[in-house]
This record gives C-alpha cells, structure tokens and sequence, in this order.
C-alpha cells in the first residue's frame, strides 16, 4: 500500500460483546452500591487516629487518678465515720452539753473541775458516761457544804481573842485554802 | 448533553435520588466510557469489571467533582485511570519471555469479530504498538473526537504536547498499516 491515509478509515468498534452486556452491569453496580450503603467503610485519617489515641491515653489516666483519689476519699470517709462511731454525737449535742456544763459552772463553785470533766467528754465519752460525770460533782458539793458548816461551828466555839489571834495568820490559810 | 449533565449531577447531589443519578450517568455514558476502556484492556471480561469499578468510584468519589469541568471529562479521568491499573496488573501477570506488543496483538486477535476487516484488524494492532501516552490521546481523539483542551485534563498533558502526540501517533499507525497490509 503506498498512500493511506487513516481520517478517511471508517470508526468501527471491532471487539466481541456479550449479550446484555450493560444490564449486567447496571446490576452489579447497584448491588455494590446497596451494599456498600448497608456496611459503611469508615477511612480514618491518621491525624484523628492520634488525637483519639491520646485522648483515649490522658482520659484513661484521669479517669484511673479520680479512681485514686476517690478511694482515698473513700477510705478517709470511712475513719471519719469509724472516728464518727466512736463518738456520736451531734454539733448539736455537743452545744447543749457545753451550754449545760457552763450553767452547772455557775451553780457549783467548783468550776475547774467540772470544765475538765466535760472536756473529757468531748474528747472519747459517750453520753452515759457524760450523765454519770455530771452526776459525780453532786457529792463534792455536799462535801463542801458540811465542811463549811463544820468550820462555822469550829469557829463559833472559838473566842474573840482567839479568832483575833487566827486573823493574825489569815492569809497564809486562805492561800492554803485555795490549794487544798 | 449539557441539560443531561446538570440533571445528573443534581440528582447525583440528592441523597434521596442518588440512585436514580447513578443510573441516569450509567445510561449516558456507559457506552462510551466502555468502549475507551475496552481498547486499552482490550480483553472483554476485564473491561467489563474495569468499567463497573469506574462507576462505582463515580458514585464513591462524586462529592469531589466540581463543576468547572465537564461531567463526561471528570468520568473520563477515572475510567482512564482504573484501565491503566488494570494494564499494569496484566504486565505483571504476563510471561517474562513474551514480547508485549505481541500479546496485546494475540488478545486482539482473539477478542476480535470473525468478521472483522483486515484493515480494521491492522489499526487496532498498529494502536497497541504505540507507546502508552501516544495510545490514549490518539484513541481519545480519532475514536471519541474530544478536544485537545479535554483530553489534557484527563491526562494533564499540555495541548501542545497532546498535539505532537498525536501527530507522531498517527504517522506511526499509517506506517503500520502500509506495511503490513497485503492487498
């Protein structure tokens, strides 16, 4: 062939094609399309990988330090409430006791006992044990009582000229009684 | 066509009515878009596969279309592509001792009508005796008549470059065909 010139060659499509063909593939298509509606492929950039991995790592490390935290809590809760046990008393209480132990204070005439008596009280008695040292003072009054009388009566018996002769002394044995 | 493409594309849009967009690209392009593919593949069975991958990527990839190029350019561009892959998959498949150019005219032989005109036959193996680049943008041309402007989108080659292409693509095959024909 010596000229030849392929514009003027007819375009034809010479290849082999099966019989319905493209409804095969109009079928097959929208198959995968369905199905690939049904189960979604999730593509996960590396960038969020890593920013979820390291949320994940300082949201477990919180969440594993609050647990710590709140067991200690826990544990302190449960001296607070085993110290609680231990004494029972409510603020409460603790007021009508302070309230009553300082208007015993101004009845009895001793009042550095009794104060001592219901500071112990606070610090490990319990009620009962509070009602029978607010009861112990009774006696000690009665004491206090008869030996004034008695030491009235001593006196009564004594002379003027006596009791000029103790007055000489009377400051040594009023310190003396304070101490005794 | 233009009318037909923006119908498409807004259907394709609608999640409500994206299958029907699916099938209304099918319709206008399914013909075309497998004949590019059948004549780089050339084997049946795998063009066949290569254009329903190419769909379903449309279907897949459709949020990335823009629409300052054209519908059948975008399509184009994918279909081209998954034929590339499925070429280079078929090289590594093939015996290292058999010449390429000779299996691509054993496979025409065999794919092609009984019928067939020898001058028909000889083209077809003058095409795939061309180099890679010089194939598509002379079949994108002689076959599908499309522009030099769409054709270097779809293979991001300038025009100029398209243009030599072409012209060298050309003398080759009439070389081809002068030599080989023998009536």
């Amino acid at each position: 062939m010596k000229e030849f010139d392929i514009e003027k060659l007819e375009r034809k499509n010479i290849y082999t094609v099966p019989d319905n063909m493209f409804e095969n593939i109009q079928e097959n298509v929208m198959n995968d399309i369905k199905t690939s509606k049904k189960a979604p492929v999730f593509k996960l950039n590396w960038m969020y990988a890593a920013a979820a991995s390291l949320a994940l790592i300082f949201g477990a490390t919180y969440v594993f330090n609050s647990d710590n935290d709140s067991t200690q809590k826990g544990l302190n809760s449960e001296t607070t409430y085993t110290a609680n046990t231990k004494e029972p008393k409510t603020e409460g209480e603790l007021a009508y006791e302070t309230l009553k132990s300082d208007l015993t204070s101004v009845e009895n005439n001793n009042q550095t006992v009794e104060n001592q008596k219901s500071n112990n009280v606070y610090a490990s008695k319990s009620v009962s044990e509070t009602e029978k040292t607010i009861e112990t003072p009774k006696p000690v009054k009665t004491v206090n009582k008869k030996v004034e009388t008695q030491m009235n009566e001593y006196l009564d018996s004594f002379s003027n000229s006596e009791i000029a002769e103790l007055a000489s002394n009377s400051t040594q044995d009023v310190y003396l009684d304070i101490y005794n | 066509m233009k009318i037909k493409d923006a119908e498409i594309i807004s259907l394709m849009q609608n999640p409500r009515t994206q299958d029907k967009g699916v099938r209304a690209l099918m319709d206008a392009y399914q013909s075309r878009l497998y004949w590019h593919i059948r004549r780089i593949i050339v084997d049946g069975d795998l063009a066949q596969d290569t254009l329903q991958e190419t769909f379903i990527k449309a279907y897949q990839n459709f949020h990335q279309f823009k629409n300052d190029s054209q519908l059948y350019t975008w399509l184009y561009r994918i279909a081209t592509n998954e034929a590339l892959q499925q070429v280079n998959k078929m090289k590594k498949m093939q015996k290292t001792d058999e010449d390429p150019e000779y299996h691509m005219q054993n496979l025409v032989a065999d794919n092609t009508e009984g019928d067939a005109e020898e001058i028909q036959l000889l083209l077809q193996n003058a095409i795939q005796s061309l180099p890679e680049k010089q194939k598509l943008v002379f079949m994108m041309r002689y076959y599908d008549d499309l522009p030099y402007e769409e054709i270097s989108k779809i293979v991001d080659m300038s025009v100029g470059t398209l243009k030599t292409n072409y012209h060298y693509a050309k003398q080759k095959i009439e070389d081809y065909i002068k030599e080989n024909y023998e009536r």
